[in-house]
């Protein structure tokens, strides 16, 4: 059953306001120009110049937003057709930009948390070397998310993908002096580009089956009357491949954690707040191929709840306060899958926009407390830091209770929607495995809030708060993030997922399962006993938790590992690709290629050595060998003749 | 009674073979030289051989130009011989054999 897609025939062009879109992407790119151009220049105002332009794009965006809410619900998608990108025979692409209901919200989130986090970086990078490098950068990384959201075709959707990929590795890798983040950022890009290249076969499967890349002609008009079933599972998957490594899902997820190698705000930027949901949009954006193929929507469920529970069960493990984000970060992009999985997409693109305010709150205060601590990121050594840094410890509360899921914040609204459609749509195994990942996620963000905030300090330095310059973005992220509830009350009629109908379809109907009061009790009852337990262990001071964790010795080491996927990929993929390439550089290379090489070298040298003693000076014999020569010519000539 | 234009090219090819055999067994550069000018001599008289058969004078016409390139190839044979004798006392070729393999 396919739900209601309402895809408008697009205006041919954009009018009034709406011409304006162009400069949502062009405003990030020309800062990006400056800053990576001119960055000796630039110098300390590169900060400031980045900011202004994300600023500036995000008052564009607000401006298409007033213009598209004064279009009837019907008639809300406009595409700018900016100039033609690839026009191959068949193959018509252009550069188009699409700002519809998705792509609008997508875009106020990238511009909206990404100025705040360029406002934030500010503060945080001051002082570093290449702080205009990072700032060109992390413009450029804005300019290629919002290509990729306001895409009217898949190829320029895949440019932008691309892209952020690439400025994903370059900023990974900022601190390109340490091994370990250069390490990190060529994991980071090789394992996304795994998922990379099954959804460019995909596409290029889109575009066989339709003959078109852009989204009016293939997601606007599938008809799957006229197509196989396997086509639309084929391309379904493949374009799931590309999201799951992009989202850092399972089985492509290994490369999120180590990605904390970058600078904070990048962690913020991009690995939480906006690139990491690129999967979740590209599935939201698609859902019809994945409808209609029913097995890839059902892919799609799996791989949310397992990451939801992966995620959060991992983060209990990790030591560092950046991991521990990372893995709420696949837990909650598996939440996210999850929604999606469950044709709930309006509240998919809800917890979405709320997770970006409150993760990117949560790595704003974990960059806070490092600014104040030199860099330090062990749990084990925080602690107390309540007092000393009051505005952090009051927004990271915030980001606590909103992933544990206390109304009214929030991350409640968001979890208990997606928590509520699985109940009443008769999953209810998959909603118990959500709750209990919801549980865990209570539990170690508990963990990281008594650790680093309550108890003895374990720091021999004296901390004190950042500069405003850091913490009015925070203030404003956790007012966002305590409000963000109202955009998506309730899920049937609240103001994102009605706004958002036209592209995703409604949420599914209800057809059974407990009611509503019931399911919000059980969230909250979870919620409190995942806060309890956490602050029994870690902030009663009645349980010693550091010889509770060498009594768990192994449970603590698997969830450490992140449940040895790393060891296993190294094990299977990567040791044996080690060998093949040793085989290949070895023995292929060295020994055959270049042993024929060398063989034929060998030929000519021997036979020369021995031709070269004809040259022995002797005139009368060269006479010789030149009557020889003529006769022989003229001998040929007279045979011939 | 004209002599047929066969005695003419066989004496030719004769003086041309005596001049061959002469360039590739005297060791004396004097008598190769002597030998190609025969060579040269040998080919003079088939052109003019040639040239009356078909009763026209370019035979004779390239048989003068080779005459004036011989002996403009015999100023600088000479003289190359000449300097060949000054520096080794011998005017022999098999000694001349320092450029090889």
């Amino acid at each position: 059953m396919v739900s209601q897609v309402n895809l408008p025939p697009p205006s041919s062009f954009a009018p009034g306001v709406m011409g304006l879109m162009w400069l949502v992407p062009a405003l990030p790119l020309a800062g990006a120009a400056i800053n990576l151009f001119f960055g000796r220049r630039t110098g300390r105002r590169s900060g400031v110049i980045a900011t202004l332009a994300v600023g500036l794009s995000f008052v564009v965006a607000l401006v298409l937003l007033f213009g598209l809410l004064g279009h009837s619900s019907n008639d809300r998608t406009f595409v700018q057709h900016l100039w033609s990108w690839v026009p191959v025979g068949a193959l018509q692409v252009g550069i188009d930009l699409r700002v519809d209901p998705l792509s609008i919200v997508m875009m106020l989130v990238v511009t909206g948390v990404g100025a705040l986090i360029h406002l934030y970086s500010i503060g945080y990078m001051e002082g570093d070397p290449r702080e205009a490098r990072f700032f060109g950068e992390l413009n450029l990384f804005v300019a290629f998310m919002l290509l990729l959201v306001m895409a009217d075709n898949f190829l320029l959707l895949y440019l932008g993908w691309e892209g952020v990929g690439l400025c994903s590795y370059l900023l990974i890798g900022h601190y390109f002096e340490r091994p370990s983040a250069a390490a990190a950022a060529k994991k980071a890009f090789i394992v996304t580009r795994v998922g990379d290249a099954a959804m460019l076969v995909g596409i290029a499967l889109i575009f066989v089956t339709f003959g078109s890349l852009n989204f009016g002609q293939t997601i606007g008009a599938t008809n799957p009357a006229g197509k196989s079933l396997p086509v639309f599972t084929a391309i379904a998957l493949l374009l799931l491949a590309g999201a799951v490594g992009k989202s850092a899902q399972i089985p492509l997820q290994v490369w999120l954690a180590d990605a904390m190698e970058g600078p904070t705000p990048v962690s913020a930027l991009i690995h939480a707040a906006t690139m990491v949901t690129a999967g979740v949009y590209l599935v939201v954006r698609t859902h019809v191929f994945f409808e209609v193929s029913g097995t890839a929507l059902t892919v799609v469920l799996v791989i949310g709840v397992l990451t939801a529970l992966y995620g959060a069960t991992s983060a209990l493990g990790q030591d560092d306060i950046k991991r521990v984000l990372a893995y709420s970060t696949m837990s909650q992009i598996g939440y996210m899958f999850f929604a999606a999985g469950l044709k709930a997409y309006s509240i998919a693109i809800f917890l979405l926009v709320v997770h970006a305010f409150y993760k990117a709150l949560l790595f704003m205060g974990a960059g806070s407390i490092m600014h104040a601590l030199h860099d330090e990121t062990d749990l084990k050594k925080m602690g107390g830091l309540r007092k000393a840094m009051p505005i952090t410890f009051a927004t990271f509360v915030v980001g606590w209770l909103c992933i544990a899921g206390i109304p009214p914040l929030s991350g409640f609204f968001a979890k208990d929607e997606i928590l509520a459609v699985a109940d009443h749509t008769g999953r209810v195994f998959a909603w118990s495995v959500a709750l209990l990942a919801a549980f865990f996620s209570a539990l170690y963000l508990s963990r990281i809030v008594f650790l680093a905030f309550f108890g003895p300090l374990r720091h021999d330095t004296d901390p004190h708060e950042s500069p405003k310059v850091m913490t009015v973005p925070m203030v404003v992220l956790a007012v966002l993030a305590v409000f963000g509830g109202v955009l998506g009350l309730t899920e049937l009629n609240g103001v994102l997922p009605k706004f958002l109908e036209p592209v995703t379809g409604p949420v599914p109907e209800a057809t059974g399962g407990l009611s509503t009061p019931v399911l919000i009790a059980i969230s909250i009852v979870v919620a409190l006993v995942g806060i309890g337990v956490g602050w029994l262990i870690w902030g009663s001071g009645r349980i010693d938790w550091v010889a509770l964790r060498s009594r768990f010795r192994r449970t603590h080491a698997t969830l450490e590992h992140g449940w040895w996927f790393d060891s296993v990929y190294g094990a299977v993929l990567v040791a044996p690709g080690k060998a093949g390439a040793a085989f290949a550089a070895y023995v292929v290379d060295r020994r055959w290629v270049d042993g024929f090489g060398n063989l034929v070298a060998k030929g000519f040298g021997v036979s020369s050595n021995l031709l070269r003693h004809l040259g022995n000076g002797m005139v009368r014999r060269y006479a010789l060998f030149f009557l020889v020569g003529v006769v022989g010519v003229l001998w040929y000539l007279a045979a011939r003749a | 009674m004209k002599t047929p234009i066969s005695y003419f090219l066989i004496l030719s090819a004769v003086l041309f073979a005596i001049g061959t055999a002469g360039v590739l067994v005297r060791k004396s550069a004097l008598v190769i030289f002597m030998s190609v000018e025969l060579q040269l001599n040998a080919v003079n008289l088939s052109l003019i051989a040639f040239g009356r058969m078909h009763g026209d004078l370019q035979g004779q016409v390239l048989a003068f130009f080779s005459m004036v390139v011989a002996a403009a190839e015999v100023v600088v044979g000479l003289a190359i011989i000449v300097a060949m004798y000054h520096r080794r006392r011998s005017a022999n070729v098999d000694d001349a054999n320092l450029l090889k393999w």
